[in-house]
């Protein structure tokens, strides 16, 4: 990917904490991510891969450091919904609302937090709906979905929202092989249309098919940065290569 | 006088709550102003309220369909005592253990309701005798004649709780059981037909009343009593006034009550309700009970409007106490819910648990007869039976519910908050739109499983004077002697309610497809 040198960096983060009580979930972790950009977070468990990405949309509010998100600092003095609004996020279990179909699943925020009318909410959702590939399944309970249909209603729901940063965690964690094909088709297209993406997860093939640049933590740190060709062949750290060692051996 | 005829329309603007009570209007003629003395302190307002548990013919009882206008010798005595000193009479119905609690709550100023006048009670209350009377045993028609209370010994006697008789009947049985008898067994029933009825029903040996009522039954029942001894009791010999004690209200009132013996209204009110011959008949409606089932009187018990507005204020108290319990329970189930340590939450842990643990009826009685006595605004005419059931209903219903939405709260997945607040959804977005309406179903079941219990438990507001359906069907059973066909009739409207709200928590549930894979399908399909 080509990005102009002098673009400032979508997401910037230096020196950022966070602790729960005592125990230091993330130590003082520095990064950029470029406009556009697509970077996956690996790492073994517990090694704070979704703490990181929580702190990037303030779900979980960092105790130390900065974080800047298109020039923006972010504080508790930043606006939580505008923040929301600008950094979309699907979790591991999707979170849908059950009690609401497909389609209002997905216009729900449109409406209450961009106010946009149904009718434009709901023309907007169809157009996420039928991105993901399933444009028919809007009239649906999220329980009569498949987990593959439901993880892509959770994406078209934050879509909606126009974010231009995207976080997943571990969005394939729930998915075969062709649904995981599947959102990784839709990851390209969120790249092609300038979105940001930040993605946890374990899927080693999948990892190395989409990240621009992959951040491998460890108890908290990160260890390296590196693109996935050199990452997959020759990991700086030892640690990092034991990580390697492991997930190749299953 | 001119300031009397200056403030009664202005009263009756301001007054017009008269849902606890039949107001009767003071005929103020000519015959009243000619006697006109100055009215004693319990005369408030231009306004003289009595206390009546109208289950107690002819004294005081329900003659119509409408409970809210006792009628008796004793109502007709009170409307003689507001005309001699200009006032309107307002007649409060209650239970009969509500009566000295709520005279001493400054409810009343008069209790009358057929009393016997016992030196106990006049350790805190005055009284003034206006009638005379005598204790009587009672048993069925073809029991023989007793010539001792001691021949009870080891018998069932029924009397009706909170009276007298039952102090009285204890002092036989310490006779008895000095004597090496065996005691008799003593049964205590909440209203007089009740005990009446466990005579004729052969469940117990006799009951103990009073004459003057006796009349009255005798008539009604027909052939169906028979008094087995007259016992020669001189505590027992005379009908009171009962107030709250205070010397000069004490003399205006013996003054009073002399003054109507003297002018002959007394008599003639004797006349009117028998109340002293147990020959003739005073269109006492007597009662064509049998064995069997009486359908006439159990449909027009079911269509009467007296019916019809008990169950009204059954539903509507219930109605209104469930909404403000649950728009109460709501935001401490949150807060409960919530985890940090605070003053407030254990402030209203303390609530709930308090609330949860006193008796309903308890609640009810230290609301109605207790609070007034520190808060005076309680016992003033706005705070009506109504108002005060919803209060102690509203609150010992609340903590209840808190339970259930606790329960109905956490239940939801905390996920469900984190992506409606990864999508920017404001807190009250996050309620309104994510969390109640899954909560609402999880809490559906159980809250109308709480709404039929209080629906039922508003029954205990008799005790309060409120007249809720079963209240109304007590009155109307001391009137008709029609139990089987008023309670038929009473289960009915209660059954009906019950239904309804069944059927109408399976209307809503089926909006809940969402939540069952397999409604959803075949929905679908
Ligand atoms: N709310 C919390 N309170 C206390 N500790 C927490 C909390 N959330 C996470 N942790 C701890 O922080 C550490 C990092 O957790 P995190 O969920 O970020 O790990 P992860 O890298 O995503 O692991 P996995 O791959 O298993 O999902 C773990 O040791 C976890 O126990
Ligand atoms: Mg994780």
């Amino acid at each position: 990917m080509q990005h102009e040198p002098t673009s400032p960096p979508m997401i910037s983060v230096r020196g950022m904490s966070k602790l729960f009580g005592e125990f230091v979930a993330l130590d003082r972790i520095d990064f950029d991510v470029s406009r556009g950009e697509k970077i996956v977070v690996l790492g073994p468990s517990g090694s704070g891969k979704s703490t990181l990405i929580r702190t990037l949309n303030r779900i979980e509010p960092h105790d130390s450091g900065t974080l800047t998100i298109d020039g923006k600092l972010i504080n508790d003095k930043t606006d939580p919904i505008q923040l929301r609004c600008m950094v979309g996020m699907v979790f591991q279990n999707y979170n849908l609302f059950p009690h609401l179909s497909v389609l209002d699943n997905c216009i729900l925020a449109p409406m209450r937090v961009r106010r946009m009318s149904r009718i434009e909410a709901t023309t907007l959702a169809r157009r996420y709906l039928n991105q993901v590939g399933i444009p028919d399944q809007a009239d649906k309970y999220p329980i009569q979905l498949s987990g593959g249909q439901q993880q892509r209603v959770a994406i078209a729901r934050a879509l909606c929202m126009q974010p231009e940063v995207m976080l997943f965690d571990e969005p394939t964690a729930a998915l075969d092989p062709e649904a995981i094909v599947g959102v990784v088709s839709i990851m390209d297209e969120l790249s092609e249309q300038g979105i940001t993406t930040v993605c946890v997860t374990h899927e080693m093939a999948f990892s190395r098919r989409i990240a621009d640049r992959i951040i491998f933590m460890d108890q908290g740190k990160i260890v390296e940065i590196t693109p996935p060709e050199i990452f997959f062949t020759s990991p700086k750290s030892d640690r990092a290569q034991n990580f390697l060692n492991q997930m190749l051996r299953y | 006088m001119t300031s009397f005829f200056f403030r009664l329309p202005l009263m009756q603007r301001f007054r017009p709550v008269a849902a606890l009570a039949g107001v009767l209007f003071a005929t103020a003629g000519l015959h009243g102003l000619a006697h006109a003395e100055q009215p004693p302190s319990f005369v408030h307002d231009g306004t003289l309220t009595i206390c009546t548990n109208p289950t107690l013919p002819p004294m005081t009882f329900v003659k119509g369909q409408d409970v809210s206008h006792p009628e008796g010798y004793d109502i007709d005595v009170a409307q003689a005592l507001a005309n001699r000193w200009n006032a309107r009479l307002s007649v409060v119905t209650m239970d009969f253990t509500g009566l000295f609690p709520s005279l001493s709550a400054q409810r009343c100023g008069l209790v009358m309701s057929g009393i016997i006048r016992m030196p106990s009670r006049e350790k805190s209350f005055d009284a003034v005798t206006y009638q005379d009377t005598a204790l009587v045993v009672v048993g069925r028609k073809g029991t023989p004649s007793l010539t001792s209370m001691d021949e009870l010994s080891g018998k069932n006697v029924a009397v009706e709780s909170g009276t007298s008789y039952i102090t009285r009947l204890g002092v036989v049985n310490d006779a008895l059981v000095a004597a090496g008898k065996p005691p008799m067994i003593i049964q205590q029933y909440p209203t007089e037909e009740q005990v009446v009825q466990q005579v004729l029903i052969g469940r117990v040996f006799a009951f103990v009343s009073q004459d003057v009522e006796l009349f009255y039954r005798m008539r009604q029942l027909k052939d169906k009593l028979h008094v087995l001894i007259t016992p020669d009791i001189p505590d027992y010999r005379h009908f009171a006034i009962y107030l709250r004690q205070n010397p000069q209200d004490l003399t205006a009132l013996q003054s009073a009550v002399t003054a109507l013996e003297t002018d002959g209204n007394l008599q003639a009110l004797r006349t009117k309700w028998s109340v002293t011959d147990p020959s003739t008949g005073n269109e006492a409606p007597s009662t064509t009970s049998s064995a069997m089932f009486d359908w006439a009187a159990f449909f027009s018990a079911l269509t009467s409007t007296a019916f019809l507005h008990g169950a009204l204020i059954t539903l509507s108290v219930a109605l209104i106490s469930h909404f403000i319990a649950i728009t109460l329970s709501v935001p401490i189930a949150i807060v409960l819910n919530s985890p940090q340590r605070s003053v407030l939450k254990i402030v209203l842990e303390g609530y709930v648990s308090l609330f949860r643990a006193a008796p309903t009826l308890l609640q009810l009685l230290f609301i109605w007869n207790a609070v007034p006595q520190f808060f005076p605004i309680f016992r003033e005419q706005w705070f009506t039976p109504f108002l005060a059931t919803i209060l102690a209903l509203s609150i010992n219903e609340s903590a209840y519910q808190v339970e259930i939405n606790r329960a109905a709260l956490s239940a939801v997945d905390p996920g469900q908050e984190l992506g409606a607040s990864a999508l920017g959804l404001s807190r009250r977005d996050i309620y309104w739109r994510v969390i109640f309406p899954q909560a609402f179903r999880i809490a559906l079941p159980p809250t109308i499983n709480e709404f039929i219990n209080l629906l039922k438990i508003t029954s205990l507001a008799s005790v309060i004077s409120l007249q809720e359906l079963l209240a109304v069907t007590q009155i109307q059973v001391a009137r008709t002697f029609a139990f089987t066909e008023y309670y038929a009739a009473a289960l009915v409207y209660y059954l009906v309610m019950v239904f309804f709200f069944l059927f109408l928590q399976k209307r809503v549930e089926r909006r809940f497809a969402w939540s069952d894979r397999k409604k959803v399908v075949s929905n679908a399909a």
